[in-house]
């Protein structure tokens, strides 16, 4: 079973139908939430009505997604706890990265092990135990200083919290690899040729860095606007859109949830495109000469 | 009174837990020399050469450049620059960029900065490659970009841990004569460390050779490689035949009965004595070899023998001799004239040499 | 702790120490207050027991009532079933399609079938949830499509019942499964393959003997990986399953958002992260591998 086994007519026939029907199956529901956005109904379901651009644009009678206020703030809202963690998450990671790569220290391995914990703890156990930790540590504080702490009840920081414990292992992992690559003589060279010990950093090491961090900035973004699981468990009143989708699409929707999906998919591919093209314009350019 | 020497090094020692490194090292580099330290690796060089550019600390002993101490100066105040090993250019920058770093470091101005990289570029032949990225360059043009992102920076000495170390063989061969002759035209001292004694041999004004944290000898290129000071310098510098023996007499000649049977005459050496055990050196170059079976009478050293093999290589091509009398065997190179050619293995052939080529040395304690 | 950690000696041991603790600092602040304490408190919680307002005692009756009441223990038994079968499934429909492609097709078609196949989970689950929901449901797709063959005659529910929960669990799960089987897969040699076949092999002998022990290490870890994150899943049963999916994060759900039993969740959670830590610790324990050699 090779390229360079002769095989026979039908088998690789078969063969090649069964990967083409695996991939109808992974792109059918996208296709079909895609085509929904635009029919002509109640409902984010057949039978096929008609085409209309009601879903996005009406303003009146029909909401679509450009005035559905409430889907548009909720978007806003996983965009402010996606930057927050995406940035909590890069700066840490980088820490991690030099401890890890860097750093000597009794109980290493063990801290790398921890470290490593939050991604094969379920999302909701995560949210759960954040959720009743940060309202015990609440509780306590009013009970016995009088003290009210708005950030420990569940709300957007707490979300924010509860998809940066896990996120950060992410960010760490990629951040790390990149770093273990990184020829120490260049700092050293750095140091030689008059940069002081945080400049070689911030001059040689940090650059080459650089892929490492907008890879790992892409991810964690798309890792906090997509979550669903930790974020359920600490949503206060401000729901982000995971949440708010899903309140919608379990208790019935119209198309408005199809048209903002068909765009979120949208975006996303520019965006995986776009960083596709710019990695491979970067490697071609170093492959030159 | 004569100006401070570029590099004054002090008895230097640096121990890492029970083991040393570098054992009480004291030498001087003067102004605009090519200076090499040569030695095995593991032998300490480059533990040295990294106290000397601020990576690590003397446990004692003293470095001066230009006569002021560097000891407890950070690498990025020193006054002295370092081309390292696989060259260490910075990926992420250009060839400008790179030669342009210490530059920004110090705060110089855009257009200074741009200015003098350009000057520098000029220097190295590499004018209007600035632009370029590091990968776009050649093996040779990465050195000498190396070369000139310390030289911008005008330092006192340039530090070289071994940088044609992982060029090709023919690259590395003209990269000498490169190195050479740039350094002649800047001017500029220059501390070179190498394992390889062809590379010390070729560049250097002056060589050191060191062995387990100590320097053997320092010394031109020729006072190495014909006047070896210690048995280490005598294997290491060069090929040679090389016996473990013992003196047989002294007086105006010096006798040794070697290993294997062989008598050997020398020079007179002082303070060896009958019986002593010693370490017998006789280069391949310094045999004459000729077809014939009996022994040459006028040599102080004669012997007669067959030619075991032939390890042809161009102009440095060598016969393996078994002598008649004795067992082992000696390495002798073929005349670069060609005449002996046609030699075949198994062919008689007689050997002489005089007696200022065996050079003898006390052994170390038999091990 | 040794000074050799950092290049230079030019900062001196205090600096050492100093940019050591600045570095540990953040990782220590995470771990502790993010996972750590909350995880003991979690486990403090469970074993709390109400009895009246504000009163509690230390006792083992969260547990105890998990086993006494049969909706508890059957809903976990039923999630780990229904998870071992997504995982398995996925592994099956997987698997000879990452062969596919490391295998069986080279060069620039090789990287665009891949990323293919990963691009469908850049999007939101959520969205390809509600796919499978246009799909599935009694005005859907399917049902439509059965009735306009003539196969059927009235519309066909196929939402809210265990099948759909299992369709949308191997759906979601794909990548996590795709990407270490086509990695391990990708680094078989070739020629052992051919030599195989060589030897006298046929194709079965062959993936029996070479590339299925070959590709054991990407099996167990997709699996791991897969039954993880489908026992941990609560979006896909609650959508596809309907009201009444009885999925144990549901439960937990429940206990802690809508009934406000907090101690009795902790209980459950505790139980989850107790049966998704021994899958995960089995299968290292079964490839021999540790955490940190399977992430990084």
């Amino acid at each position: 079973m090779l390229t360079t086994i002769p095989q026979s007519r039908t088998f690789k026939l078969g063969y090649a139908l069964y990967v083409a029907l695996f991939f109808l199956y992974l792109f059918a529901p996208l296709v079909v939430v895609g085509i929904f956005a635009f029919n002509d109904s109640q409902f984010p379901s057949p039978p096929w009505r008609g085409f209309t651009l009601d879903w996005f644009l009406s303003s009146t009678g029909r909401i679509g997604i450009f005035h559905d206020d409430g889907l548009i703030g909720s978007i806003g809202t996983s965009i402010k706890v996606a930057v927050a963690v995406t940035i909590l998450s890069l700066i840490v990671g980088t820490m991690n990265a030099f401890l890890l790569e860097r750093a000597q220290f009794r109980g290493k391995s063990l801290l790398f092990t921890m470290m490593l914990w939050p991604l094969v703890i379920p999302g909701v156990i995560l949210g759960v135990s954040i959720l009743q930790f940060a309202s015990t540590v609440a509780n306590g504080l009013e009970d016995r200083f009088g003290i009210f702490i708005d950030f420990l009840r569940p709300g957007l920081p707490l979300v924010v919290f509860g998809q940066f414990s896990f996120i950060v292992t992410i960010a760490t992992l990629v951040i790390a690899a990149r770093l273990r690559k990184f020829d120490m003589t260049l700092e050293e060279a750095a140091r030689d040729l008059g940069a002081s010990r945080l400049g070689a950093i911030r001059t040689v090491t940090m650059p080459f860095l650089t892929p490492a961090l907008i890879g790992a900035g892409v991810i964690s973004f798309l890792m906090s606007f997509e979550n669903f699981n930790t974020t359920l468990m600490l949503v206060g009143s401000e729901a982000p859109v995971t949440i708010r989708m899903f309140t919608q699409i379990r208790d019935g929707t119209t198309p408005v949830v199809n048209a903002l999906s068909l765009l979120l998919m949208l975006v996303m591919a520019t965006a995986g495109f776009g960083l596709l093209l710019a990695n491979r314009g970067g490697e071609a350019r170093r492959d030159s000469g | 009174m004569s100006p401070a020497p570029d590099l004054d090094i002090r008895g230097l020692v640096k121990r890492f837990g029970r083991f040393t490194a570098v054992e009480d090292v004291t030498f001087t580099v003067p102004e605009g020399s090519f200076f090499s330290i040569l030695g095995p690796s593991g032998c300490g060089k480059t533990t040295l050469m990294r106290m000397i550019a601020g990576f690590s600390r003397p446990d004692s002993g003293d470095i001066l450049i230009k006569g002021n101490s560097t000891i407890g100066l950070p690498p990025n105040r020193v006054a002295a620059n370092m081309v390292f090993q696989h060259l260490a250019l910075f990926p992420t920058m250009s060839v400008a960029e790179n030669i342009g770093y210490g530059l920004r470091r110090r705060g110089h101005s855009k257009s200074e900065i741009a200015e003098r990289v350009e000057r520098m570029l000029e220097r190295v032949d590499l004018a209007g490659s600035g632009p370029k990225q590091i990968n776009q360059l050649s093996g040779g043009q990465k050195q000498r970009v190396a070369i000139a992102r310390c030289l911008v920076l005008e330092p006192a000495l340039l530090l070289l841990d071994e940088p044609l170390g992982a060029l090709d063989l023919k690259l590395r061969e003209q990269m000498k004569v490169e190195l050479k002759q740039l350094q002649a035209k800047l001017g500029t001292t220059f501390v070179y460390i190498t394992h390889d004694q062809s590379e010390a041999l070729v560049m250097s004004d002056q060589v050191a050779v060191m062995n387990a944290g100590r320097f053997e000898q320092i010394g031109t290129p020729q006072d190495l490689y014909y006047r070896p000071l210690t048995a280490f310098v005598a294997g290491f510098v060069g090929n040679s035949n090389r016996w473990r023996g013992t003196v047989s007499a002294v007086g105006a000649q010096t006798r040794y009965a070697a290993e294997g049977g062989f008598e050997l005459i020398g020079q007179a050496v002082s303070g060896l004595s009958v019986g002593q055990p010693v370490d017998l050196f006789l280069r391949p170059e310094a045999i004459t070899l000729s077809r014939g079976t009996d022994p040459e009478a006028a040599a102080a050293n004669a012997l007669v023998g067959n030619v075991q093999s032939l390890l042809f290589d161009g102009g440095n091509s060598m016969a393996i001799v078994a002598p008649d009398r004795g067992g082992g065997s000696i390495t002798v190179a073929l005349p670069q004239t060609g005449d002996l050619a046609d030699l075949t293995p198994g062919e008689p052939v007689r050997l002489s040499w005089s007696a200022e080529q065996v050079t003898g040395f006390a052994a170390a304690s038999a091990a | 702790m040794s000074v050799a950690a950092l290049p230079s000696e030019g900062a001196g041991r205090a600096g050492l120490r100093l940019s050591l603790i600045l570095l540990l600092a953040p990782a220590l602040l995470w771990l502790g207050l993010l996972i750590i304490l909350p995880h003991i408190q979690l486990l403090a919680l469970s074993l709390k027991v109400k009895l009246g307002p504000r009163l509690y005692e230390t006792g083992l009756t969260n547990y105890t009532e998990f086993f006494a009441e049969s909706i508890y223990w059957s809903t976990l038994i039923r999630t780990a079933f229904i998870s071992i079968a997504a995982t398995a499934l996925t592994l099956l429909i997987a698997f000879p399609v990452a062969y596919y492609i490391a295998k069986m097709i080279r060069g620039r078609r090789k990287n665009l079938l891949f990323v293919l196949a990963l691009l469908p989970f850049w999007v939101s689950e959520l969205i390809r949830t509600l796919g499978w929901i246009i799909i599935l449901r009694e005005t859907g797709l399917i049902s439509l499509g059965l009735q306009w063959l003539g196969l059927i005659d009235q519309p066909v529910e196929l939402l809210g019942n265990d099948a759909a929960i299992l369709v949308g669990l191997v759906y979601t799960s794909m990548l996590f499964m795709v990407v270490p089987l086509v990695t391990v897969l990708d680094s078989l040699d070739d020629t052992l393959v051919e030599a195989g076949y060589d030897l006298g092999g046929n194709g079965f002998a062959v993936l029996r003997e070479i590339i299925i022990p070959h590709a054991m290490p990407g099996i167990v870890a997709g699996c791991i990986i897969v039954f993880m994150l489908t026992l941990g899943n609560i979006l896909t049963p609650a959508l596809l399953g309907g009201k009444n999916s009885l999925w144990f994060t549901d439960q937990i759900f429940q206990k802690f958002i809508v009934r406000f039993n907090w101690e009795q969740g902790a209980a459950f959670g505790f139980l989850l992260l107790i049966v998704s830590s021994l899958v995960v610790w089995i299968g290292l324990k079964i490839t021999r591998q540790s955490l940190a050699s399977t992430m990084t």
